[in-house]
């Protein structure tokens, strides 16, 4: 590691890092201060990662495509996890920054910590950085893309700090509902008063009092991944019939969950129905 | 048993409280507000401060906690849940949530 150039200059730094990311394909890029993190708890804030830390650089693109949104076959998209190529660029971005700067720059795990919880909350840092904004469904939306995927990597490199993004939920599709109906496309899809993952309401013209059952929205977004399996090996190991185990090993729940798991290297979202609906991004998922 | 786990007795005991506490619910916690102004769960060593426990312990009966609140019916409920809405989407686009709610019962 060489020593970091005194007269490093960090705009054009970021500069460069900006390019490198959107050659490698990131839609959007930002830097977010690590004193921002504040509010995350003791634990999952970047010092925690990288002592020393400064700056998260965060990268997001690599939406699922627009033909794999209409496609009438929800296991498509189960299967067609492109959250991977987000990481691939974040890592690269990780050794630019290293390589070209001379800081350390720690690639965040897309992975799990320690009790089923991320290193750090990527959602976080992109919202911190100016990526995107939150959004009542959950994901963070990005005011032309809709939903990305995003890879965080934590720097020393004091690169120039980003502001947060403009609310981009709801839309105005989502007020005109919510002044019609009472509530809005992604509530209305998966509501959590009946049987669904979201709740919550429209105070001039921001959405208030989320509520999210987490719970639910896992069996939903993970049905075929570690949490499914772990339900469907817990049914079989209460089972004592051998021939009913036997169904249940061999079922087609248990087969396409083991299939799942090895089809993805890290944790792959299965559920896209309140992003299906989102007025924020349609426009790029509709096509001829 | 090589590996830590916690008594089935305090799991029952304290499951209710940790899960309340933790950021698996979550309330107010995406609103336009300024991070430090939000409602956030507490982290495991928070829970734990707070009931009197180690964080380990809370960690493990959160955890489990997080599996434990469905048994595999709703699995499948998901499942059917998915077909009929992407399916409805294929079939009328964004519009189905406005003109096509009864494809979803």
């Amino acid at each position: 590691m060489s020593e970091p150039e005194a007269e490093l200059d960090f705009e054009l730094a970021k500069q460069q890092l900006t390019e490198f990311s959107a050659r490698g394909g990131a839609l959007v890029s930002g830097v977010a201060d690590v004193d921002d993190f504040a509010a995350a708890p003791e634990g999952f804030r970047p010092q925690d990662l990288l002592p020393g830390a400064k700056r998260v650089f965060v990268v997001g693109g690599s939406p699922p495509r627009a033909g794999d949104w209409v496609s009438p076959k929800h296991e498509h998209q189960e299967t067609m996890g492109t959250s991977d190529r987000i990481n691939s660029l974040g890592l690269k971005a990780a050794k630019f920054i290293e390589a070209s700067f001379g800081y350390y720059a720690l690639f965040v795990p897309p992975g799990v910590n320690k009790g089923n919880q991320p290193f750090l909350s990527v959602a976080l840092a992109a919202e911190l950085a100016g990526c995107a904004s939150p959004s009542l469904a959950g994901p963070l939306l990005h005011p032309k893309h809709g939903m990305l995927y995003y890879s965080a990597i934590v720097t020393t490199c004091p690169l120039p700090i980003d502001g947060r993004a403009e609310p981009a939920c709801p839309a105005p599709a989502c007020l005109d509902m919510w002044e019609a109906e009472g509530t809005t496309p992604c509530m209305k899809v998966c509501p959590i008063d009946d049987g669904g993952c979201l709740g919550g309401d429209i105070v001039e013209g921001r959405f208030a009092n989320r509520r999210y059952n987490t719970a639910r929205c896992a069996t939903r977004v993970h049905t075929h991944w570690v949490p499914g399996f772990q339900k469907g090996l817990e049914a079989a190991l209460d089972e004592e019939d051998p021939e009913k185990r036997k169904m249940i090993l061999y079922s087609s729940f248990f087969t396409r969950t083991l299939w799942s798991m090895t089809y993805a290297s890290q944790s792959q979202a299965q559920c896209y129905e309140c992003m299906r609906v989102c007025p924020v991004g349609a426009e790029e998922r509709t096509l001829r | 048993m090589s590996f830590f786990f916690v008594e089935p007795e305090i799991y029952k005991k304290y499951k209710d409280e940790v899960i309340a506490l933790s950021d698996s619910v979550q309330v107010n916690f995406q609103e336009h507000l300024p991070p430090e102004k939000r409602r956030r769960g507490h982290s495991d060593r928070e829970i734990a401060e707070k009931l009197g426990l180690d964080e380990r312990t809370v960690r493990e009966i959160r955890v489990v906690a997080e599996r434990d609140t469905y048994d595999l019916e709703e699995w499948e409920k998901a499942i059917e849940f998915k077909d009929k809405a992407c399916r409805a989407f294929a079939r009328h686009g964004i519009s189905y949530v406005f003109k096509y709610r009864d494809e979803l019962k």
